[in-house]
């Protein structure tokens, strides 16, 4: 009788167990699946000025119906913004029927579905990501579908143009930047800095009492904030042919003392990552840097005081911002066919020329004519921190580049949490790896992705 | 002895009966052995011959032999590997040093309690077993709740206290704490389940006659609890440590997905997250395979001992 009772509230437990279960499921599965049937959104996207959408919605003549598989990552709020457009283009183009599936773990799904042959029509690729899935048969050379679509290089800022080339050929167009932004809390920072000594001013005053003028973490994204300081003392990440790491310059120190003494004179140390999001978001801080995918997370209605976002000041003696890109490629097909692939270069075009209703997502349109359109200025924050994007840097299109990466991280971060003080030992030490890593990809991936 | 003795019979049986074999226990494993053949016959000895190549699941043309090459770069100093490798396997022991003891001793404590007839003991049964319910992924996030430095629980009540709160996520040692705090939660319920049985299984009899032999409390437990318990316990210990090597997901979400310290060579980056990132993010799935089977072999080393060390007391 005992025995029974205990299995009956083992059996609840076990059922419970079973519903946190499914819970977890839908929170980590995270795959959004818009239906193709249009939506009623069709008259609202209008066509950018520049971009003639009418013009590139035409399938050759012996191409019926045609139905499109297009993956991307957008598993959280900037999903929804894509799958109306997504929507508006299947209004648009009756006989191309678009299916969005946004995934997370996107580039191990893309593997396994490179392995099982059901790679979809068309993908979303992260601009550092272009090589590494070039090399490893994801995706392929577009050079032909480039002159369809009716883009070149002119067309967009040149580092986030020549991250979609990898050995001589183009494998993906751009379709947005996400830089790295400055958000402030106007009510401690009125006006925000835009250079060094204005910056240290604005920090220096906004930090009293409880109250941080600068918060920096010691994880993500101290990485990307080095980078781009280091471009801006003139440093570079790699030697010209990518065989080198070179981070560990004057330049390169000189990146890594300021975040140092900025941390040491407006931050708190050992911060987690995301802890300066959290503490900005209770109004005690004055600037953070982060990505602009952050916008509506710490601006507007997400703060309960004046949370703004701007362009990242320039510390340094030149311009340069660290930022990713997403940008628009095909997969590989086992059986490729010109009209799949003629209609996959018109939803891009679609795409390209309706960027401005991705970028209320909180992002900058790649595209030079997007961004200059009078629709495009009169949205905020995006404008004020787009004039940014013209000195964005991207790493060299070689496969397994963010590989290298990874001792530079752990560098940046063992310096920040201070378990490490010799800045230039730090640096030594990560290029050191770094080289090796690039050696060994080098031996492992040739020169030339096989599908070449 | 008594080995021969029950030997001799046995020959005689397979002799009498050898020329009607019956398929029937073949039959009765088949669905068994075909699923075992499967999923972990075939893995493991594929997994072998990842281990001596150079090998990319999506790339079959970069294919090449290269013998005992991954194991080579595993053992040089020089290289990349070797110290993300042996630095994330370092922690990796360590955590089984901080959690095993306790995970078998907290849960033997708590089955002490629960197997008494105290009014309510079916609630706090299943109050700790509870956690064990819910997924890595679910519980990591509770307690990367509770520790973050943004006025998370715990600090917020050292700091009430008038204590320094450290950064339990970005800083060490206290990274392992949070681990291990959260890993003790949210695991210890299942060894108490296994041991309360156990504990059940116990004769009273033994009890009563220790009682009016005049034994006390103290005595009871170490001459009769424990041995009674023993070959309940090499299990315990034995799935514990096999457990605790096999650490990933607690880290990986308490740091936002395995940043700061648990980066690759970080101080809190487990062995398992380090194999996942050669093998699924590097995409060097020969070197993954090597490491992984350095691994294998120093857990069933472990496991051996651990039996050997606990049975020879017997």
């Amino acid at each position: 009788m005992n025995g029974r009772r205990w299995s009956l509230t083992l059996l609840i437990v076990l059922l419970a167990g079973m519903l946190a279960a499914c819970g977890g499921g839908t929170t980590t599965g995270g795959a959004t699946t818009v239906p193709a049937t249009g939506g009623e959104t069709v008259a609202t996207t209008a066509p950018v000025a520049g971009g003639e959408t009418a013009g590139v919605g035409t399938l050759p003549a012996d191409c019926t119906t045609v139905a499109l598989d297009y993956w991307n990552p957008f598993t959280g709020p900037d999903g929804p913004f894509m799958g109306t457009l997504t929507d508006s283009f299947n209004a648009a183009n009756p006989n191309i029927q678009v299916v969005m599936t946004s995934q997370a773990e996107y580039y191990t799904q893309l593997g396994t579905a490179a392995a099982s042959n059901s790679l979809p029509d068309v993908a979303i690729i992260h601009a550092d990501q272009v090589a590494t899935q070039a090399f490893r048969n994801v995706i392929r050379p577009i050079d032909d579908m480039v002159a369809q679509v009716g883009v070149s290089g002119g067309d967009f800022p040149e580092a986030v143009w020549n991250a979609g080339e990898v050995a001589g050929k183009r494998y993906s167009i751009p379709l947005d930047i996400h830089p790295m932004t400055m958000f402030y809390n106007a009510d401690l920072v009125a006006t925000p800095p835009t250079t060094g000594d204005e910056f240290m001013q604005a920090a220096q005053a906004a930090t009293s009492g409880d109250n941080k003028g600068f918060l920096l973490t010691s994880g993500f994204p101290t990485q990307q904030i080095f980078s781009m300081l280091l471009y801006q003392y003139g440093g570079s990440w790699f030697n010209a042919d990518g065989t080198e790491a070179t981070w560990n310059s004057e330049a390169g120190v000189k990146a890594l003392q300021w975040m140092q003494d900025a941390q040491s004179n407006y931050s708190e140390p050992n911060l987690e990552v995301d802890a300066e999001l959290n503490a900005f978001k209770a109004g005690t801080v004055g600037m953070i840097w982060n990505g602009i995918w952050q916008t509506t997370n710490v601006t507007g209605e997400g703060v309960e005081f004046n949370g703004m976002a701007t362009a990242v000041p320039q510390i340094g003696d030149q311009p340069a911002v660290w930022a990713g890109s997403h940008q628009l490629a095909l997969p590989v097909q086992s059986d490729a066919d010109p009209c799949r692939d003629a209609a996959a270069g018109i939803f891009i075009k679609y795409l390209l020329d309706n960027s401005i209703e991705w970028s209320r997502a909180g992002q900058i349109p790649a595209s030079n004519a997007v961004r200059e359109s009078a629709d495009f200025q009169a949205l905020q924050p995006q404008a004020s921190i787009a004039p940014s994007v013209e000195s964005a840097i991207f790493p060299p299109s070689l496969p397994g580049i963010t590989d290298a990466f990874g001792p530079l991280e752990q560098a940046v971060v063992s310096v920040m949490s201070g378990t490490q003080t010799d800045l230039q030992a730090a640096l030594d030490e990560a290029a050191t790896a770094a080289n090796q890593i690039l050696a060994e990809n080098k031996t492992n991936f040739g020169d030339a992705p096989a599908g070449q | 002895m008594a080995t021969t003795a029950r030997q001799e019979p046995v020959a005689t049986t397979r002799a009498g009966k050898r020329r009607r074999v019956s398929i029937t226990p073949y039959l009765f494993i088949l669905p068994h052995l075909l699923v075992f053949a499967l999923f972990l016959g075939w893995p493991f000895f594929y997994g072998l011959y990842i281990s001596f190549h150079n090998f990319d699941y999506l790339r079959p043309e970069a294919q090449r032999f290269v013998g005992l090459g991954n194991y080579a770069n595993l053992f040089n100093p020089a290289s990349v590997q070797f110290t993300r490798f042996w630095s994330a396997l370092g922690n990796t022991l360590q955590f089984v040093l901080y959690s095993v003891p306790l995970l078998v001793a907290l849960p033997l404590g708590l089955a002490l309690l629960l197997n008494t007839k105290t009014p309510g003991r079916n609630i706090f049964r299943a109050i700790y077993f509870a956690p064990w319910t819910l997924s890595v992924a679910v519980a990591s996030l509770l307690w990367w709740w509770i520790f973050q430095s943004q006025g998370g629980l715990a600090n917020y009540y050292l700091e009430a206290l008038g204590f320094d709160a450290p950064r339990w996520l970005s800083s060490m040692p206290w990274g392992w704490f949070a681990v291990v705090i959260a890993t003790v939660w949210w695991t210890a319920g299942f060894n108490m389940i296994i041991l309360l049985a156990a504990l059940q299984d116990i004769p009273a009899y033994l009890y009563e006659a220790a009682s009016i032999d005049g034994a006390t409390g103290w005595q009871a437990f170490t001459r009769i609890t424990l041995p009674m318990l023993r070959p309940v316990l090499v299990f315990i210990v034995t799935t514990t440590i096999i457990a605790s090597f096999n650490l990933f997901g607690q880290p990986f979400f308490m740091t936002s997905g395995g940043q700061g310290i648990a980066l690759d060579g970080g101080p809190l980056e487990p062995v398992m997250l380090q194999i996942y990132r050669e093998g699924f993010v590097r995409n060097v799935q020969g070197s993954a395979s090597a490491m992984s089977f350095i691994v294998a072999s120093l857990m069933i080393l472990v496991s051996y001992l651990n039996f050997r060390f606990l049975r020879q007391k017997d």
